[in-house]
């Protein structure tokens, strides 16, 4: 009877590992094609021809900007999803993830039907002779329409991790919601909150589908990172693999540092405020 | 001057109290776990809101449902030091103890300046640099303190602010936060289980019992005459209710209470009387006594508990109509051979029995 058991164990561990080595390298193998498919040399140098660089420059601009947008507009309203119970929360809550899993370039459509010449902002644009579609602005947007849920989930996570005695102790300290939220809640959920942003940054800079429908393939103009390697693909396949290894490398930064933040916390608080009772 | 009149309802359970406060005074609310404690002083504060009521502090009105004022919390000018104290984590305790009045709109360098003095008159100067992590218990207590009070509240309430302490440092607290509160101008709300905080610190005492008040009183009137439950457990004593039926010469009154009559020391008044028996008053004996005890009641020993300190007296818990407890010594019990199950009759003179209104 043991024997029977010990193999059952052995046959049972020998199976995960082959399913887990099966995915590491379904998972490796494209990753690992791209870097050693052009020697480094060669890499570098299609990194710094002028379109590349307008790219990446693009790119930078953009995804700061639209994540910047999405800290400003996000946080108020993962203040409210995460403080205030109201009738519809949920409702709000899965319209604000809904990006998350909307294909992109659906996302791309109903900004064109909304921003366009003929839709509902656009007219209204219009009056001021103003258009966004195939703009930077476009691109930016689209960044903001597509990014926003990884930074509204993980803040407001963040926010309702804070031990409620904090906002009491906060309150009967003649802190107005106002200074509260800054001088407390902020603070205590800041990890959550950075790392959310860190999340929104790289999504936005891998944005493509929405991009490419409501801001267009302009270089210089709207042509970012990952549209440069789409058009590469058909033109000129080093730097589109270039290109490729350099966003390879930013996502795997961003994730990277995340997980190492969560794990060492630089401040003695982060752990508590991050894990603390509820 | 706190006056307060609040009720409250959540689920099955009903707060329905009124309290109030002198300036400069200490109420001591005390009662179990679960009474309603907490939930009265987060109306107070303003955490929550009363279902119906009225609070007043010095003639500013905080709450009133009939006139629809409610002044948020972080516009009544209260201090409030909650159980486990919650100074923020993310800032250094000079930093905690400045935040009141950094909120206030105080400059940070005065507000520092504020803070420092407020932790020195603690006793916890040194401290201002570090993280409220890094402190003991009763040193948080101290800057919780120090952070309540250093915005000059009208109104301090102060939640369990002992029984976050280990023993050792509750007993030296103890001094330090009673004479903390006597130079204190505003009035205090102190909740407590701890009947030992609760005659401590009160100069008023309320007992709350399932969200009502049952006694309110002065400590040395509350503990003379015991009106409720609470306070004669709390006293060890026999407290029943009865009505006044009639006196004899000799200054024996009669009182019938639910579950039979009672010759008591005639407390010269009539009508319904709280009557409390001193469970040493009471003898037991396995035949009725001969002597000249008027009350006797006959009933089964349920319990038998040793008495702190020494163990050298008893209580025996009686299964008598009503139920009795007396305190004997260890002697006796042997003596008597007494033992849970077995019919003893207690008897008392009517001089050890006292009757109140």
């Amino acid at each position: 009877m043991p024997a029977r058991s010990r193999r059952r164990g052995r046959w049972w561990a020998i199976g995960v590992a082959v399913a887990v080595g099966a995915l590491l390298a379904f998972l490796g193998l494209p990753l690992a094609s791209l870097v050693i498919r052009v020697p480094p040399g060669v890499l570098w140098a299609r990194l710094l021809t002028p379109a590349s660089l307008a790219a990446l420059r693009l790119s930078l601009v953009t995804s700061v900007l639209s994540t910047l947008a999405v800290v400003a507009l996000g946080l108020p309203a993962a203040y409210v999803l995460a403080t205030r119970p109201f009738r519809g929360r949920r409702v709000l809550e899965v319209l604000v993830e809904l990006p998350m899993v909307l294909p992109p370039t659906v996302a791309g459509i109903g900004l064109l039907l909304a921003f366009g010449r003929a839709g509902l902002a656009g007219r209204v644009l219009g009056w001021f002779g103003l258009s966004i579609p195939f703009t930077t602005l476009a691109v930016v947007l689209a960044q903001l329409f597509v990014s926003c849920p990884f930074f509204i989930a993980a803040a407001t996570a963040g926010l309702r991790e804070v031990d409620g005695r904090y906002a009491d102790a906060a309150a009967t300290l003649r802190a107005d919601p106002g200074h509260a939220f800054r001088r407390v809640l902020l603070p205590l959920a800041l990890p959550s909150v950075v790392a959310g942003a860190a999340m929104s940054w790289a999504r936005a800079l891998g944005e493509f589908g929405a991009t490419i429908m409501f801001a267009g393939n302009l270089p210089g103009r709207t042509q970012t990172l990952p549209l440069a390697v789409y058009m590469g693909l058909q033109t000129d396949l080093e730097s589109a693999v270039a290109l490729s290894v350099l966003l390879l490398i930013l996502s795997f930064t961003v994730l990277l540092g995340l997980r190492l933040a969560h794990r060492t916390p630089r401040v003695p608080w982060l752990g508590r405020a991050a894990g603390g009772g509820r | 001057m706190l006056r307060a009149a609040v009720a409250k309802r959540r689920g099955a359970f009903a707060l329905d109290v009124a309290v109030e406060a002198a300036a400069g005074a200490v109420l001591v609310v005390v009662g179990e776990s679960g009474a309603g404690k907490t939930t009265l002083l987060r109306l107070l504060a303003g955490l929550d809101a009363p279902d119906t009521g009225r609070i007043a502090v010095e003639g500013r009105v905080w709450f009133d449902a009939s006139a629809g004022v409610a002044v948020p919390p972080w516009e009544r000018e209260i201090g409030f030091v909650a159980q486990d104290y919650a100074l923020f984590p993310h800032l250094t305790v000079r930093d905690n103890v400045a935040f009141g009045v950094r909120a206030q709109g105080l400059p940070r360098r005065e507000a520092r300046a504020r803070a420092d003095a407020a932790l020195e008159r603690m006793g916890v100067g040194a401290l201002a640099p570090r993280r409220p992590a890094e402190l003991s218990g009763g040193q948080q207590q101290r800057v919780a303190l120090a952070r309540a009070t250093v915005t000059e509240p009208r109104l301090l309430l102060l939640d369990e602010p002992l029984s976050a302490l280990d023993l050792g440092s509750r007993q030296a607290v103890r001094g330090e936060l009673r004479s903390l509160l006597a130079q204190l101008a505003c009035a205090t709300v102190f909740v407590t289980h701890s009947p030992v905080d609760a005659t401590v610190f009160g100069d008023t005492i309320a007992v709350i019992e399932s969200g009502a008040l049952t006694q309110v009183g002065a400590r040395d009137e509350l503990l003379r005459h015991p009106r409720s439950p609470y306070v004669a457990t709390l006293l060890g004593v026999n407290l029943l209710r009865g009505t006044l039926i009639g006196r004899e010469t000799g200054g024996v009154a009669h009182v019938r209470t639910a579950e039979g009559l009672l010759a008591v020391a005639d407390p010269g008044v009539d009508g319904d009387v709280y009557v409390t028996v001193n469970p040493q008053e009471i003898t037991l004996s396995p035949e009725p006594p001969a002597g000249s005890a008027q009350n006797v009641f006959r009933g089964a020993v349920l319990e038998i508990v040793p008495e702190p300190p020494a163990g050298d007296r008893v209580r025996v818990a009686l299964a008598t109509s009503p139920p009795l407890v007396a305190e004997v010594t260890r002697q006796a019990v042997d003596a008597l051979g007494l033992r849970p199950g077995m019919p003893v009759h207690a008897s008392f003179k009517a001089t050890g029995v006292k009757a109140y209104r």
